[in-house]
């Protein structure tokens, strides 16, 4: 038997999706609103009230389904999950047991790599399936009770269910980031854990590396940031392995996670384990999906992102970095590729402004730090960004032309940024224009290579240094106020210098 | 004509308001007056706000005035059971739990019958949570039988068939899970319908067993049990078990030589009381020298029936009531420590025991190692007792049998015994669980007390129902019956 | 007693308090009319239940949002509400 320990992983990832109305009534939602303002009678599950399921939540469901290559059945039911708990406003929940409204599918994942700049390992985590449900309301407490808030309650939530393919809590945020980019590209979710919305309960099981039984698992419940998964794998994969090594057995349990102490605890055992009574909602008969509808909202599928990222970086040259950084923005990439229609020849020039420059005043204007572990995708809005795609075009095509400098087209952008001007406008009213008359040129390296000042370095040059000659353009520079071409100098500079 | 105006039927109001020769405001007057007379001692109404309905009669005789009728309904009160949502009334369902809760909303059938015109017209009593055969289970107060009142009126819908008989409203709303509605028409000598599963809106509805609970009508007269079917069925989007208006084609009514009825096989036999059964026997006779084909009938799952009806009605009903738990609304018990333990109190204090017992039942025949014995064995009997039926009423337009084996049975006689209770739905429950339509029409007596025969047809086959019962109706004096009060 | 007929677990489960009375009573009652349920444990019965409906997409609701009760109507008709919220007594830990 081996001493080393493998870790197996499963998550069921709660989302909420991104409807208006609820997912059985037609009370709004949304954050921030005061408490009980977004109840309805069937919310609130007033005597007599019916539910009838939301089009677009199911739309948004199918719609992850075909995202992740699913399958979707032709009919999905919903059951009801019976037990008493004060946020439940019926005491049971509308759920999918048996019938659920995409089976299957796989979410392709990047583990990190050796260095930031180095493409990580890719894997494929199988999903079994996905189910339409409702979120319940929320619980507050003070000292002497409990309040209850129904806003929450009846939010439509997909709930994401993989199969135990993670292997360890970096696979599991990357899972999580992956998943995260595929639903808000595709406009399924939004995914903003601040508000709660991606919530994730961690089934954790651990045996030595060649066993092929599963260990016995916990279930870890309501974990609500991708750190929090992170950090609960890794103590409870450590607290199971010691238990084993210790001599016990591992209890099928489910367990809470206090985020604060990073610690986990017992909710229950197997023995409390709740008898939910699952049996088919009356109410809501078998719904019948159309291939039709099927059809239509394929349409819908984005590219998949390391799709995208493969095709950046062997059709268009991209460096690894910036197609990374690119596709994990749906809009950021496909306003890269808008410019890059402008000006073909230089996609990785175009990529490496709207990667790091163009991104960086973006999330700078909209106050988001980029691409943080808890925002996997970047939250910025190009909608306010003055630059249009085909302008940025123009300020590489410019560059690229020897028309300015790279240090000048800082100074352009910086402005186009701010004004949404063109770059031709821009250096013509700044006068940053390149010098690149060859007679005032040649007039002034001439000059300059008279200086006794550079002799050495001329010496040094004809000498076979071929570096030597770099010395030579600081002073015709400065003589030029920057404005000189810099391979036109180069050039210069060799014929004069024989 | 020396007819009282509590007498008359919904139609005959109806044509007399048209012609102007009653006013609704006089139809509203003389019920409110009969109810002053005898509501105490029937107890068929929980409430009725007589301020509320005159300003409705009011309303009403002005739109005449004006030239507005909206419907034929208009101007006629129409009372509505304890579990149906009356916005800005209560909606108690008789039970303790919801003594104090007013309903924010109006159900399906309330907004249909405002917008006819139709005045709502009082609260009728029930059994609690409509489970039950007898009205006794009500926790407001006891219904009893206008034709003896020492008997129970029948139930869940007592107070609907009670009100009817005793001429206290023409017109009043029930609802149907097992014969709620046949079954206490049968005993109070009036008509009652529980309609196709799906064509009525149970939004507004209180759940009992959501897969076999429909509104239905009732009335004194079959006419007017039609009449009020009509308003009743519409599409509602807020139902998804609700016909959409493309699935609402009646099946066309069948002449009466070409009629062909479908009598169980050995339906008259054990357990049917002498008298019930010469009165369906008297009926079957009626039909046949009209022209009618009898046709003997084979249903081998009806024994099945009884059995699959109460363990899917009630784990329905285990999971349908347990939001009545105080936090929200309804009963609250003091002093409870825990939310768990303010739960368990509302309820236990809340509920009366027959609707303690279902819901044990229910939680039973559902919970683990369990549910495939009982819950899922009983759906698929459900579909086979459907498959026999649908099978049947391919070969005849209707089914014939007597409403209820035995006229109505005394106050206090069968509460300590729940399986006794169970057996007076034997008829009733199939159509509830095919989802077919089924309708008691008066038929005779058995002694002193109403009974009615009953009639299941194919889905969507009220007209086709609404006509045989007619043919009866019209050759009998049974709609004119009227008990000594 | 019908197998498996836990009156305790029962009780729990439907959150219902009995009284040792009710208990009594109830075990007898449920006892007997599981026995009258024996017909259904013993009928030969179809493989699979048909008796589900069905619906297309027609059925389903807009995406539109509708009317709110508002606050003030939740907690009217709460037995008990704090500013806005429904109050209960206070959950110890989970208990769901
Ligand atoms: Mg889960
Ligand atoms: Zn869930």
């Amino acid at each position: 038997m081996s001493d080393a320990w493998e870790i197996v992983i499963g998550l069921e990832v709660h989302v909420q999706l991104h409807t208006r109305a609820k997912v059985f009534a037609s009370a709004s939602w949304g954050f921030g609103k005061e408490p009980n303002e977004q109840v309805d009678p069937v919310v609130l599950g007033l005597p007599g009230t019916l539910p009838v399921v939301n089009r677009e939540a199911v739309e948004k469901a199918i719609l992850f389904g075909l995202v992740v290559d699913a399958e979707i059945p032709e009919q999905c039911a919903w059951d009801r999950k019976n037990y008493f708990y004060p946020d439940n406003p019926k005491n049971y929940q509308l759920t999918q047991k048996d019938f659920p409204v995409t089976m299957g599918g796989k979410v392709e994942i990047e583990l990190p790599g050796a260095a930031r700049n180095i493409m990580g390992e890719h894997k494929w985590i199988r999903i079994h399936h996905a189910h339409l449900e409702e979120d319940v309301g929320k619980l507050s407490h003070s000292g002497s009770g409990s309040l209850v808030d129904y806003n929450r309650a009846g939010v439509p939530l997909l709930e994401i269910v993989t199969e135990p393919d993670l292997r360890s809590a970096a696979e599991a945020s990357a899972f999580l980031n992956a998943l995260v980019v595929k639903l808000t590209q595709a406009g399924v979710a939004d995914c903003d854990m601040e508000k709660g919305q991606l919530r994730c309960d961690a089934n954790v099981s651990v045996r030595r590396v060649g066993d092929t039984q599963l260990g016995t698992r916990t279930e870890t419940k309501n974990l609500n940031s991708i750190s929090g998964v992170r950090d609960c794998i890794i103590y409870e994969s450590k607290r199971q392995i010691a238990q084993i090594e210790a001599g016990n057995k591992i209890t099928q349990e489910t367990r809470g996670w206090n985020a604060e102490m990073s610690r986990g605890y017992v909710l229950r055992d197997k023995e409390d384990a709740h008898d939910y009574r699952y049996f088919p909602d009356p109410d809501i008969p078998t719904l019948k999906i159309s291939r039709e509808t099927v059809n239509r909202l394929k349409k819908h599928v984005p590219e998949a992102p390391f799709d995208r990222q493969r095709r950046y970086i062997e059709k268009l040259n991209l460096p690894y970095t910036a197609a990374s950084v690119l596709i994990a923005d749906k809009a950021l990439a496909d306003w890269f590729e808008t410019a890059v229609a402008a000006h073909p020849t230089n996609a990785a020039g175009i990529a490496n402004w709207a990667a790091n420059d163009l991104l960086r005043e973006l999330s700078a204007q909209s106050g988001t730090e980029v691409g943080s572990d808890e925002t996997p995708a970047v939250k910025i809005s190009l909608d306010s960004c003055l630059i249009k795609p085909a302008q940025l075009a123009g300020l590489v095509k410019l560059t690229d032309e020897g028309v300015i400098s790279k240090q000048q087209a800082k100074e352009v952008f910086t402005e186009m940024f701010s004004t949404g001007k063109d770059a031709l406008a821009i250096v013509e009213a700044k006068g940053l224009r390149q010098n690149s008359d060859t007679g005032e040129l040649e007039k002034i390296v001439a000059e300059v290579i008279a200086d006794p000042a550079v002799a050495k370095s001329i010496a040094e040059y004809r000498a076979g240094n071929e570096k030597a000659i770099n010395a030579l353009k600081g002073p015709i520079m400065k003589r030029t106020q920057g404005k000189a071409n810099p391979v036109m100098i180069d050039q210069l500079l060799r014929k004069l210098l024989g | 004509m020396a007819e009282e105006i509590y007498q008359l039927s919904a139609t005959e109001i109806s044509s007399r308001l048209a012609a102007g020769k009653l006013t609704s405001r006089a139809v509203v007057e003389a019920l409110i007056s009969r109810y002053h007379q005898l509501n105490k001692k029937i107890g068929a109404f929980t409430s009725l706000d007589e301020k509320d309905v005159l300003a409705q009669a009011d309303a009403s005789d002005a739109r005449r005035k004006a030239g507005k009728v909206l419907s034929p309904l208009d101007g006629i009160p129409v009372a509505i059971k304890e579990n149906i949502a009356v916005k800005g009334q209560p909606l108690t369902c008789s039970s303790k739990m919801l003594a104090n809760l007013i309903s924010p909303y109006d159900a399906h059938v309330v907004e249909a019958l405002k917008s006819a015109g139709a005045i709502i017209y009082g609260r009728l009593n029930m059994d609690e949570f409509a489970m039950g055969s007898s009205t006794e289970n009500s926790a407001i107060q006891k219904t009893f039988n206008p034709w003896d009142l020492t008997r129970i009126p029948g139930g869940s819908s007592g107070g609907s068939a009670a009100s009817l008989a005793s001429g206290l409203v023409p017109l009043a709303l029930g609802s149907d899970t097992g014969g709620s509605i046949r079954q206490p028409a049968s005993h109070c000598g009036i008509v009652g319908m529980k309609p196709t599963y799906g064509l009525v809106s149970r939004f507004g509805l209180v759940a009992f067993a959501s897969s076999l609970d429909q509104i239905g009508p009732m009335a004194r007269t079959v006419a007017d049990c039609e009449l009020l079917l009509n308003v009743l069925a519409s599409p509602d989007a807020r139902d998804m078990t609700c016909f959409d208006s493309t699935q609402r084609n009646q099946l066309p009514v069948a002449s009466e030589k070409s009629l062909r009825i479908g009598v169980p096989k050995g339906v008259l036999g054990k357990g049917v009381g002498a008298e019930v059964a010469a009165a369906t026997q008297a009926a079957i006779d009626f039909y046949k020298s009209k022209g009618a084909t009898i046709i003997e009938v084979d249903l081998p799952s009806s024994d099945l029936a009884v059995p699959t009806y109460y363990v899917v009605a009630t784990a329905e009903a285990s999971s349908n009531l347990a939001r009545y738990d105080g936090v929200r609304y309804g009963h609250r018990s003091a002093n409870a420590k825990t939310p768990i333990e303010m739960m368990t109190n509302s309820r236990s204090e809340g509920f009366g025991p027959e609707v303690k017992r279902r819901i044990l039942l229910g939680t039973f025949v559902l919970s683990a190692g369990y549910a495939d014995a009982y819950y899922v064995r009983a759906l698929r009997a459900r579909s086979k007792i459907r498959a026999e039926h649908l099978a049947a009423l391919e070969k005849v337009d209707m089914i014939l049998s007597p409403t209820v084996p035995t006229p109505a049975f005394k106050v206090g006689e069968k509460v300590s015994d729940p399986l006794q209770l169970y057996l007076e739905d034997i008829f009733t429950i199939p159509a509830n669980l095919a989802g077919l339509p089924a309708l008691s029409v008066p038929c005779g007596k058995s002694g002193h007390l109403p009974v009615g025969f009953h009639l299941v047809g194919a889905p969507l086959s009220e007209s086709k129902l609404f006509a045989a019962a007619q043919l009866f109706e019209s050759a009998h004096s049974f709609a004119n019956q009227q008990p000594t009060l | 007693m019908a197998k498996g007929l836990d009156i305790d677990h029962l009780a729990k489960l439907a959150r219902l308090n009995l009284t040792a009375d009710e208990k009594v009573l109830y075990s007898n009652q449920l006892t007997q009319v599981l026995t009258y349920f024996e017909t259904l444990a013993k009928a030969d019965l179809p493989a699979n239940s048909d008796v589900a409906l069905v619906v297309t997409e027609k059925a389903l609701r807009s995406d539109e949002p509708g009317v709110s009760l508002g606050s003030d109507a939740v907690t009217k008709i709460a037995p008990a509400s704090y500013d806005g919220q429904i109050s209960v007594p206070r959950v110890v830990d989970d208990e769901s």
